[in-house]
């Protein structure tokens, strides 16, 4: 398994090679002169000239292009065109509370939705299945501006029982991670829900029955390892999505995460900070989708990763 | 040489109230020690960077005042007022400024302030080699001569009698020299001056500060911290108030006033400002080439509606190209809304069916807002207005795109514009004079009335207020008649703070001011 991990690993790295020419080509393409948005809107044309010099804009693209490469192959992605700051730094702020709150988010999010999912699947048609049905069609359908900016009025301004927003201490946590895990449980609770009713039918379950195995070892032992396998690859995806950080949660909780950063950057072309974010969650996505594919091992055994 | 009799009036009187105010300052700090002294400010947007010669947004800006002071600054009503400097003598020709400095100054890190310490500072913004952002602001500097320790004589490389307010610029205020040396391109996020706050921290949303236990200032400052936090939902930074997280927020939008109107714990903060907007016309080309077209649509537009539908109300009309409080404003009068007029205008200028145009403008609320009900306003004198919202790296990449007047396709550009230094000449000179044609400043109407260019080159050669006044008076009136904008409204500065807080500003500008911040 260790072969194969690493093996996997040495993959990735063509994928974000590819990825990067890809960023550093597409924030070029923005219509927008970087110079002047960051010089400031009373700027004058010397000021933006000297933007522009000490961005190295002034240069040929092929030149821009060797220095970005030589600094991502270094890792060290160079230095925010706005702030001036070295994009790690930048990135590195803002990349633990992105993390922390994906994490509460989804953890959160996968034992409720999972859970609910299961429940309907096994007691299929009764009033727990569409209970936790309607639970989860309007956790998908609440605007999570809407829903957010409900719960700060109720729980803070009227309760007073938690803050408006930060990332200062767990209180701090509830309400985002309730409001971006929300939709994340509720797909999870659908998907696990039918992915269960899938399994159900299939032989070995009926197998399993008919040797006289007690419904609870059916359930846990034989249907829902089975059923467990798409809804990884679901939590997967829906976990990378998180860690690109979720801008409506973190501008109406002013939650000081990626997401905020990516917007800021893409309005001052900022393009070392846009290009070193696009190669952040490709890098994500990449780790998580192998991550995914060795829990695949785990849960099923019969399952060979060679 | 002569010295500018307001400004040292001035100064005289700040002195003899702070006297008088003395035995009452003792007594209510007494009183307060009871009181919280723990300041939180919720804005809208990030800061960028603490090094205020790098700074063009007016956040970072108001941060920077907190902990740096220049020689000379602002009041909350951004009159100028000395800081580190006790008082200027200057030249007939503008081009001499020299400054005594208050004595006895420590930086925050100990290094003492004084004429040395002016001439680096100065010098390190001047010099095009650190490619700072305000660089522009000392363009005109030539060198500073360190005359005695507390004497230091800027000269210029041409006369510019709007040297002070340029001094009062928060891009100018003084940072250590030590720190300058030992932070180098770090300085914007090590900031040390000599202000009433010492720099605490900096996390991505988060600006601390403490107070300054050997302030200069006697008795300033009131808080013992002051946070500034990057709140960006308009419904969450109303929350942090009404919990009580935050005492000052900005700003308050209009359409929540009322929600807060019966909260005795909140009181809403509304303040003129110079922050103005227009609609330029593009005077090279037609119809716009007319002046009676460009007045037309001046009279087309009912400017009382305007402000009601597109800002609630909470903003004022303009009566001159230059807002009540920037220096040297002279009122002209309004165009009154007159349709009678607009189409008789129209029809003289061989436009009786009016014509068809478009306006390019940013793609916020506000502005979407206004150039709509422009577009209203036109259709009843047939002028078809198509209206363009662009996301605004791709308006100014239109705006400056074209590098000479004649290939220019900008028809009417929706704007505005505020003069960071509170004086008329960055108030006039950068909108509406031929130097100012794009790309190099801002002149999108591409006015260029050698009388105006004139008036306003005159009003910046020289230091006498006398001669400035008369100047950009007659600049005023020529640039009202000739209307290059469609000439829209000045904002108010609307923000909300808790009740008990006192001494807490924005500036006309929009820039905070917390200096003397303080419960009661």
């Amino acid at each position: 398994m260790l072969g194969y991990f690493l093996r996997r690993l040495g993959g990735t790295i063509p994928v974000l090679l590819a990825v990067s020419l890809f960023a550093f080509g597409f924030v070029r393409l923005l219509p927008g002169d970087p110079a002047r948005l960051i010089a400031g809107p009373d700027a004058t044309l010397q000021d933006v000239q000297a933007v522009r010099e000490r961005l190295g804009l002034d240069q040929p693209l092929w030149q821009q292009y060797v220095r970005y490469m030589a600094s991502t192959v270094r890792l060290s992605l160079g230095t925010s065109a706005r702030s001036g700051q070295p994009v790690l730094t930048e990135i590195g702020e803002r990349f633990m509370p992105t993390f922390n709150l994906s994490v509460v988010a989804m953890v959160w999010s996968c034992i409720v939705g999972v859970g609910l999912g299961v429940l309907s699947g096994v007691k299929r048609g009764n009033w727990i299945d569409q209970g936790s049905m309607v639970v989860a069609v309007s956790g998908i359908s609440f605007p999570s501006f809407w829903l957010g900016l409900l719960l700060i009025d109720l729980c803070s301004v009227r309760l007073g029982w938690l803050p408006t927003g930060g990332d200062h201490d767990w209180k701090s946590y509830v309400m985002p991670a309730f409001t971006l895990g929300l939709p994340a449980a509720a797909v999870m609770a659908r998907f696990t829900r039918s992915a269960f009713v899938e399994v159900a039918q299939e032989d070995y379950v009926r197998t399993a029955r008919s040797k006289g195995l007690p419904e609870r070892v059916v359930i846990w032992r034989h249907a829902f390892r089975n059923a467990l396998i798409p809804v990884l690859t679901l939590a997967g995806l829906q976990f990378g999505f998180l860690l690109g950080g979720a801008i409506v949660i973190e501008t109406v909780f002013s939650w000081p995460g990626l997401g905020r950063l990516l917007v800021e950057s893409v309005s001052y072309r900022d393009y070392p900070v846009i290009q070193a974010e696009i190669l952040l969650f490709s890098t994500e996505f990449v780790l998580i989708n192998l991550l995914i594919d060795l829990l695949y091992a785990v849960v099923n055994p019969e399952i060979r990763l060679r | 040489m002569s010295i500018n009799p307001e400004l040292r009036r001035r100064s005289v009187l700040t002195g003899a109230t702070a006297l008088a105010a003395a035995p009452a300052v003792i007594g209510a700090r007494a009183e307060a020690a009871a009181m919280p002294r723990d300041l939180t400010v919720a804005v809208p947007d990030n800061l960028v960077t603490l090094d205020p010669a790098d700074a063009n947004d007016t956040l970072s800006q108001g941060s920077c005042r907190l902990m740096l002071e220049g020689l000379y600054g602002f009041d909350e009503n951004m009159k100028i007022i000395p800081k580190l400097a006790t008082g200027y003598k200057a030249n007939a020709m503008a081009t001499e400024f020299t400054f005594t400095l208050h004595q006895g100054v420590k930086f925050h890190d100990g290094t003492p302030f004084n004429a040395e310490a002016v001439k680096i500072n100065l010098e390190r913004i001047a010099n095009p080699a650190n490619h700072l952002k305000r660089q522009s602001l000392l363009s005109v500097l030539d060198h500073v001569e360190v005359v005695n320790e507390h004497t230091a004589k800027v000269v210029l490389k041409t006369p510019f009698g709007a040297f002070i307010p340029t001094v009062a610029h928060p891009a100018l205020a003084l940072s250590s020299p030590a720190a300058i040396k030992k932070y180098g391109k770090d300085l914007g996020r090590n900031p040390v001056g000599t202000g009433p706050f010492i720099f605490t921290s900096w996390t991505p949303d988060t600006l601390k500060v403490h107070a300054s236990p050997h302030y200069w200032v006697k008795g300033l400052p009131h808080m013992r911290t002051v946070t500034i936090r990057s709140v960006p939902e308009n419904g969450s930074r109303l929350a942090m108030l009404q919990t009580g997280e935050a005492q000052y927020i900005f700003p308050m939008p209009p359409e929540l006033v009322a929600t807060i109107a019966h909260n005795p714990k909140i009181t809403l903060v509304n303040r003129q400002s110079i922050i103005i907007h227009g609609a330029a016309m593009n005077t090279m080309k037609k119809p716009f080439n007319d002046v009676r077209v460009r007045q037309a649509l001046n009279y087309a537009v009912d400017k009382e509606a305007f402000i009601k539908i597109v800002y609630n109300g909470y903003a004022d009309q303009m009566d001159s190209p230059e807002p009540p409080l920037l220096s040297f404003y002279k009122k002209q009068g309004a165009w009154p809304y007159d349709v009678a007029k607009a189409k008789k205008l129209l029809a003289e200028a061989g436009y009786p069916n009016g014509f068809e145009t478009e306006m390019w403008g940013a793609n916020n609320t506000l502005v979407i807002r206004g150039m709509q009900f422009l577009q209203q306003q036109f259709a009843a004198v047939g002028v078809k207005l198509k209206v363009s919202p662009l996301e605004v790296g791709l308006l100014i990449s239109k705006v400056y795109a074209a590098p000479n007047p004649q290939e220019a396709t900008v028809q009417m550009n929706y704007g505005g514009w505020s003069s960071s230094t509170g004086d008329a000449d960055w108030g006039l000179r950068p909108l509406f004079t031929k130097e100012a044609f794009p790309p190099k400043m801002f002149n999108v109407a591409y006015l260029d009335d050698p009388a105006v260019n004139k008036d306003i080159a005159d009003g910046l050669h020289t230091a006498d207020p006398k001669a400035r006044a008369a100047a950009y008076a007659d600049a005023q009136k020529r640039i009202w008649q000739d209307c290059p904008w469609v000439w829209l409204d000045i904002d108010r500065i609307v923000d909300a703070r808790a009740s008990n807080l006192q001494g807490a500003y924005r500036l006309p500008d929009g820039g905070l001011l917390l200096n003397d911040a303080h419960f009661a």
